[in-house]
């Protein structure tokens, strides 16, 4: 959909208003939608949709080798669609594309470690811890058995670690 | 049973309401965005026998497409829905409680939005009670969740927790001294962000702001609701001591008498001339210039609004019509 107001540029911007007890609706791109002044009620901080939009959008540099495209089982969204809409389609386009969602994530949040509460209905067992996550665990163990001075356990905590980013690389 | 909105709470003043906001989706299904009519429907209707299971007696089900526009708009007013919510038709439905403090949307961005609504400052009583909620549905509902990124939601701003608090405020001191803008700049660099709660756009309507969390991956509910609240009692202060300043002053005072003299004796208001008026008005009432109870105001701010005229009253579906009315509502109110 083109912008309703320069006519030229993609839509990026959907804003629906609530004016005087009825809903408007209105698509525009983003130089358009921050020169009317839709961007946030306050200019310049905070996070609003389209930078965000925007954010994802740069990621999707087309990185699939041979021309497939990776689709999720479930819903079947390719990285592309979600990119473009800027919607994670369901729980299972969060693993099958969770290394390229990481960087966007990491950009909104700051953060990629959740605290807080859980849900009772994901069994632990389903979880795949990545490699990163491995040596930062390995790491603090090797740094206790440092402390306790078991130096042999540690040894060998340092000859997994070097194996596992051996690997990586 | 009274509305939530009608109950004096905490830090009144200043703090008209307190909402938390959890997002769920379950991990079955995929999200709304992929899903057709009939999915939401058995997503729907999965979630309603969970609800009523637990407790049948005080929710309503409610179809968006059993509801007119004007009835969809005067919810999402009264924030019990989402602006983009009002629009939707087919597939979409929600939960309310019998006194509107809890409202569960299904299949909005998220199958599941549940918000607890609560009057004046009361962030962790309205946590405690979507959390057990949310623990009912958990128990029986297999929810998408990630150990790593938490609750796996459509848009990914809100991974994590999925929850957002929010507490709305009116600050009319704090903006009639220019403060508003400042003070934003200061919320965001703490995870915060502070928008009009009225009248989406440049210009927030009664300088009523709504201020919530940003950041829900890695901080957790209790600390978010911490930081959340500690920055409120900081702006309520400022705002009470402006406010005390601005009183003083025989100008503003002076403001405050004639826009009470305007409410009681309009024939016609607009919208946006009642919510600049009645702004000015809680004023004068927050800080005893006039012995108006605050909650008498904050129920006309919530009725006043134009959907919600229209829906409470016959023959008041045009503009002019419910000015008319919205005038003679009003000075009945403050006579």
């Amino acid at each position: 959909m083109l912008c309703q107001n320069c006519g030229k540029n993609e839509a990026t911007t959907h804003i629906k208003q609530i004016i005087n007890g009825d809903m408007a609706e209105s698509h525009l791109c983003s130089d358009c939608a921050s020169h009317l002044g839709y961007k946030d009620v306050f200019s310049g901080f905070g996070l609003n949709l389209s930078e965000f939009f925007g954010g994802l959008l740069g990621d999707m540099t087309p990185s699939i080798p041979g021309g497939k495209t990776l689709r999720c089982a479930k819903c079947g969204s390719s990285f592309n669609d979600i990119a473009r809409e800027g919607k994670v389609g369901c729980a299972e386009c969060y693993r099958t594309f969770f290394d390229k969602l990481l960087p966007s994530i990491q950009r909104i949040h700051g953060k990629i470690k959740h605290s807080g509460k859980s849900s009772t209905g994901a069994p632990e067992s389903v979880k795949v811890e990545s490699t990163e996550e491995k040596i930062e665990k390995l790491k603090a163990a090797m740094n206790e058995a440092v402390q306790k001075q078991e130096f042999e356990e540690a040894a060998k905590i340092r000859d997994e670690i070097k194996a596992l980013e051996g690997g990586e690389n | 049973m009274n509305k939530w909105y009608i109950e004096k709470g905490d830090q009144g003043d200043v703090v008209l309401s307190t909402r938390i906001r959890l997002a769920r989706n379950l991990d079955e299904y995929p999200f709304p965005c992929r899903l057709d009519v009939d999915g939401k429907n058995k997503v729907n209707a999965l979630i309603k026998s969970v609800l009523f299971e637990n407790d049948a007696n005080s929710f309503s089900y409610i179809e968006m497409k059993d509801l007119t526009r004007q009835q969809a708009v005067s919810l999402a007013e009264r924030h019990l829905i989402s602006p983009e919510f009002a629009a939707k038709k087919d597939g979409s439905a929600f939960v309310l409680s019998a006194d509107e403090g809890v409202s569960i949307m299904l299949c909005e961005e998220d199958h599941i939005r549940l918000q607890v609504m609560k009057a004046g400052l009361a962030l962790e009583e309205a946590y405690d009670i979507a959390d057990k909620l949310d623990s009912v549905i958990d128990s029986k509902l297999k929810y998408a969740f990630d150990e790593r990124i938490g609750y796996l939601t459509q848009c990914p701003t809100n991974l994590g927790t999925a929850m957002r608090a929010s507490v709305m405020l009116h600050l009319p001191a704090l903006t009639r001294c220019g403060q508003i803008s400042r003070l934003a700049n200061t919320v965001s660099k703490l995870g915060l962000t502070i928008r009009g709660a009225f009248g989406e756009g440049s210009h927030p309507g009664g300088d009523i702001y709504q201020i919530s969390n940003q950041i829900t991956l890695g901080i957790t509910e209790e600390t978010a609701i911490a930081n959340l609240k500690s920055i409120v009692l900081q702006l309520v202060a400022q705002e009470r001591a402006a406010a005390a300043e601005t009183v003083k002053n025989p100008v503003e005072e002076d403001k405050i008498y004639r826009a009470l003299g305007v409410l009681q004796n309009a024939r016609l208001l607009s919208t946006d001339e009642f919510m600049e008026l009645i702004s000015t008005v809680r004023l004068g009432a927050a800080r005893g210039v006039l012995d108006i109870n605050i909650e008498k105001i904050n129920e006309l701010i919530v009725n006043m609004q134009p959907a919600t005229v229209s829906v409470m009253h016959a023959g008041a579906d045009t503009p002019s019509q419910r000015d008319a009315v919205r005038a003679t509502a009003v000075r009945e109110a403050l006579a």
